[in-house]
């Protein structure tokens, strides 16, 4: 199956949204609105869930229509299908598609296994709304069809589950370490680029007395801390 | 069959950089439409005395090319064409870029802080329609062809106007021209120089259906996986032409004539800090291992004294050697020593950093970075972002440690597809080194360098050497841009026809 890719999961969910209208607001579009105003960056919940390499929400309003597909062949279905009447070409081409319901879609690449990363996105998916309200995960997913079952971090990995699709085709853009070893090494890359920049043209004892308070400093081997955080863009 | 171009209709400044012919002197002229019946009788005048791409001295049919004492040359803005009254439906085939202009893309090609165009010659807030350039062998000719140019203003009872508002050598900002002028060394002999004190203008693209394409290809065409040089699609630099992708370039606007054997040109007028360069260069080179002739050349790809590409000549030791050579070698040989190499040999950057010039603006295969057979063909990310350049340097330095004053290139890249070619080299090679595996380290010299948070970038060394590599630091902004626009050069077929108002969608 392809949703793995060596230690990185590529997460598909489709989260089908109640067909209701609250007020004149329809479901899917608190839901879209919900999804507008989470903070970004390093105050996105997201940036608190573990292992979350890179991750969306988005609501899918309906699938988009394909028409025919373009062909190097020199006989290929439209070709011949032009030799017919019109009415007729026109049936021949693809039907088109509408969903049923408007769906919420979370797509997650991480790193490691799916309920180890569910259990931790249940856990730390909190963040304050930019009308300044405390929120959870619940509060995104309230309108989809059955949430109201989920009520603990079992029945929230079961759901999620269900509305799990598999991926096909996935490239991770990662590499293939936990997010912790990624952000230390981005950190201790421009850490180290800083102090060699600044012991340019320094001799060698110097440089080494200096190299050990450095080490000190930037502790290698500590993956927690002092560190580059999650979702943080900018120097 | 060997593919022969129509350079009857080719205007003659997209295949010659005429500063190789001789033509040590240039002027460049911006107008306004006021009128676009007489505007376009404007037009019809100066169609004729448009220079073609005929060879020189070479019979061409029945006809012999002489050399002329002065070239001219025509572009136009969008608004131009929308101002000689090109039908609606032709103006809508041109592509967003053209149609938007440079100032409007400044975000693009990150024209910002002293680059941005609130601090450009004063002319770039005119209505610039036309661009015509005046090279010629002696001042005296360009003098004589801009008379000529003023009196069919007149003979055309205004219907355009010279634009007023280039900045000049001595703090005048309403100069009716911008001049440019090869440099002269101290025994008053034309060099190849620019102000920084590179040797500028060595290979331009070469495409197929210019001459003698085998020979001119080495290093300036497409490397092929056998480690041949090919010449370029034709339609990467001209409409109408079959490309790089076997396809038509999309940026040509209807009818097929107004668009066949024309091109798009960025013209950009860029200001070298000088004093800050030679006060940078002086700064880094204390603590640089090697001369500062060897860290002035990391910087460009080139050594400042003879082009001699770095990647040949890594170091003070083996540029003497390759000036042996050099010296040796006949015409042809020295031109194959300064355009024929890669960079197969130097995948870590220890001879020509990534960050240098040369080596931003055309990859020549090296960003498939050693891993053989990554792509098709080993230039299968340069192939389409290449440039033919054409300018000279302007102005005079008088003060070699200030920066202000009034000199630096005039730089002209030509182009089927501005965004594609043109915008992606700023973007993403100058400003932006993804491509190059060096985060957002920028190029050095043209880089758009941000006082407030100096960028550095790497001289890399040989891994297997021990020896550590060099932090370039602090880099300020050394070139500035003053103004610029972007314009199309039209065939001359299609300069007649819009003179006539003859273009026809339909």
């Amino acid at each position: 199956m392809a949703t793995k890719n060596g230690n990185a999961t590529a997460l598909t969910v489709l989260s089908p949204i109640k067909n209701a209208v609250m007020g004149e607001t329809s479901c899917a579009d608190i839901t879209r609105e919900r999804c507008l105003s989470l903070p970004i960056h390093e105050k996105s919940p997201l940036a608190r869930v573990p292992n979350t390499y890179l991750a969306r929400l988005f609501v899918l309003d309906d699938v988009y229509y394909e028409s025919l597909p373009a062909s190097d062949c020199v006989f290929n279905f439209s070709d011949i299908t032009s030799f017919f009447s019109d009415s007729a070409r026109k049936k021949a081409l693809p039907r088109k598609d509408h969903l049923k319901s408007k769906y919420l879609v979370f797509s997650s690449n991480f790193y490691g296994d799916l309920d180890a990363y569910l259990a931790g996105l249940w856990k730390n998916w909190s963040y304050i709304d930019l009308s300044g309200n405390q929120r959870d995960v619940r509060h995104i997913w309230e309108y989809c069809v059955a949430f109201d079952r989920v009520t603990d971090i079992s029945s929230f990995i079961d759901y999620i589950k269900r509305c799990q699709l598999d991926a096909s085709l996935f490239f991770n853009g990662s590499t293939d370490d936990s997010l912790q070893e990624q952000l230390k090494s981005l950190y201790l890359k421009q850490e180290f680029t800083r102090f060699a920049i600044e012991h340019q043209g320094k001799n060698a004892a110097e440089i080494q007395q200096d190299f050990k308070t450095f080490i000190q400093r930037v502790q290698p081997e500590n993956l927690s801390s002092p560190t580059w955080p999650p979702g943080k863009s900018a120097p | 069959m060997t593919y022969k171009l129509d350079l009857t209709d080719i205007q003659g400044n997209i295949i010659k950089a005429y500063g190789s012919y001789n033509y040590q002197k240039a002027r460049y002229l911006l107008f306004r439409v006021n009128d676009g019946d007489k505007g376009r009788q404007f037009v019809g005048a100066i169609a004729t005395k448009v220079t073609s791409a005929v060879p020189w001295g070479k019979l061409e049919g029945n006809a012999v090319a002489g050399k002329p004492q002065a070239t001219t040359n025509i572009a136009f803005t969008y608004m131009g064409l929308q101002a000689l009254e090109l039908p609606d439906a032709s103006l809508r085939g041109f592509p967003e870029d053209f149609m938007m202009g440079m100032a409007e893309r400044k975000e693009i090609l990150g024209d910002d802080g002293p680059s941005d165009p609130k601090f450009w010659d004063r002319i770039w807030k005119e209505d610039v329609h036309i661009w015509i350039s005046i090279n010629g062998q002696s001042i005296e000719a360009v003098e004589e062809r801009y008379d000529w140019i003023l009196q069919q203003i007149d003979a055309c009872k205004n219907g355009v106007t010279l634009l007023m508002g280039h900045r000049g050598e001595t703090g005048e900002d309403n100069l009716p021209y911008q001049d440019a002028s090869v440099l002269y060394d101290n025994n008053g002999a034309p060099s190849p120089k620019e102000h920084f004190g590179y040797t500028d203008g060595i290979g331009d693209a070469v495409f197929e259906g210019q001459t003698n394409v085998a020979a001119r290809a080495l290093g300036r065409g497409k490397l092929t996986r056998d480690g041949n040089w090919e010449p370029l699609a034709t339609g990467e630099f001209l409409l109408g032409h079959v490309d790089e992708a076997m396809e038509y370039p999309r940026t040509a606007p209807t009818p097929a004539l107004l668009a066949h054997n024309g091109t798009y040109m960025v013209y950009r007028k860029l200001h070298e800090n000088v004093g800050t360069f030679n006060r940078f260069l002086d700064e880094q080179s204390k603590t640089f291992s090697g001369s500062k002739e060897l860290l002035a050349a990391k910087f460009s790809g080139r050594w400042r004294d003879n082009g001699a590409p770095i990647v040949n000549a890594p170091d003070d030791t083996s540029k003497a050697e390759w000036d042996k050579r050099f010296a040796a070698a006949d015409f042809a040989g020295k031109k194959r020593m300064l355009s024929d190499f890669t960079y197969n040999e130097d995948m870590h950057g220890a001879k020509c950093p990534f960050s240098a010039h040369l080596r931003r603006i055309n990859p020549r295969g090296s960003l498939e970075f050693g891993v053989r057979d990554a792509y098709e063909t080993p230039g299968a990310l340069v192939n389409r972002r290449r440039i033919i350049r054409r300018g000279l340097p302007y102005g005079t330095v008088k003060d070699a440690t200030r920066d202000d004053g009034n000199h630096g290139i005039i730089f002209m890249a030509l182009n089927a597809d501005i965004q594609r070619q043109f915008e992606f080299i700023q973007q993403q090679w100058i400003n932006y080194a993804n491509d190059f595996k060096e985060g957002n380290d920028k190029e050095v010299l043209l880089g758009n360098h941000d006082a407030d948070s100096p960028g550095k970038v790497v001289i890399h060394t040989d891994p297997d050497s021990g020896k550590p590599p060099h932090f370039v630091t602090n880099i300020p902004r050394l070139v500035e841009t003053r103004g610029g626009g972007y314009f199309f050069i039209p065939s001359i077929t299609a300069v007649k026809l819009i003179a006539a108002g003859l273009i026809d969608p339909t």
